[in-house]
């Protein structure tokens, strides 16, 4: 495999290029799948028919908020005093719909008193940074960059 | 019933009280079956991941709270 000047020439440069509608719509549908994903948990990856992976994330989530929410861990809210409190609040929200679950399995409200509560606001935040990787994962497949 | 009467019930059901270990090894195999199905295609692949990345988890968990033990008195 070799260029006009015996250069060597990689299979991308040798590829014909994608139309740029082509391309816009892929990205455009690449957005959806993200949002999708997002949303609620697998959806983005059942859409481009991944089912195991989107059976896996939908269960991940739901189990975190699930068990971080029986703990009783703090979910926090828009209104946050420091800039931890506003990343906690990011991070929640990346459980996308699980979010409004979460608030309503708390019916107590977070007690971070003991150690139980602590580790509940923690598995909270992880299901939603998980829920915003599998958003990217799905977004990274959508636009055919991972399979 | 609502709802949200529902959601309240599975509250209380979860309403769970679990020691450091039990909560870091429900973390460590959730988030291990979650990265094994997202990084890995094959199924072989997949358990090998699963298998390495949980006994990482718990590894460098359980080493990382002997470490802060003496700090701890």
């Amino acid at each position: 495999m070799s260029g006009d000047e015996g250069l060597p020439v990689s299979p991308a440069e040798e590829a014909s290029p994608v139309p740029p509608a082509q391309e816009a719509r892929r990205e455009a549908i690449a957005f959806v799948v993200a949002a999708a994903s997002w949303l609620v948990p697998g959806l983005g990856h059942a859409l481009l028919k991944m089912w195991g992976r989107a059976v896996i994330c939908f269960l991940t989530v739901g189990v975190l908020v699930w068990v971080g929410a029986g703990m009783r861990g703090n979910l926090f809210n828009s209104r946050g005093n420091d800039a931890f409190d506003s990343l906690g609040y990011l991070a929640d929200l990346g459980t996308g719909g699980f979010y409004w679950v979460a608030k309503g399995l708390e019916t107590n409200g977070p007690d971070v008193s003991r150690a139980d509560g602590d580790y509940g606001t923690r598995f909270l935040a992880t299901a939603g940074v998980f829920n915003l990787l599998a958003a990217l994962h799905a977004y990274e497949v959508a636009r055919g960059r991972k399979v | 019933m609502t709802a949200w009467s529902l959601i309240g019930l599975l509250s209380a059901m979860i309403a769970m009280k679990l020691s450091h270990f039990q909560a870091l090894v429900v973390f460590a195999l959730v988030i291990s079956i979650a990265f094994g199905f997202l990084g890995r295609r094959r199924p072989i692949d997949r358990v090998k991941y699963i298998l390495w990345t949980l006994l990482l988890f718990l590894l460098i968990g359980v080493g990382i709270g002997w470490a802060m033990y003496p700090f701890s008195h």
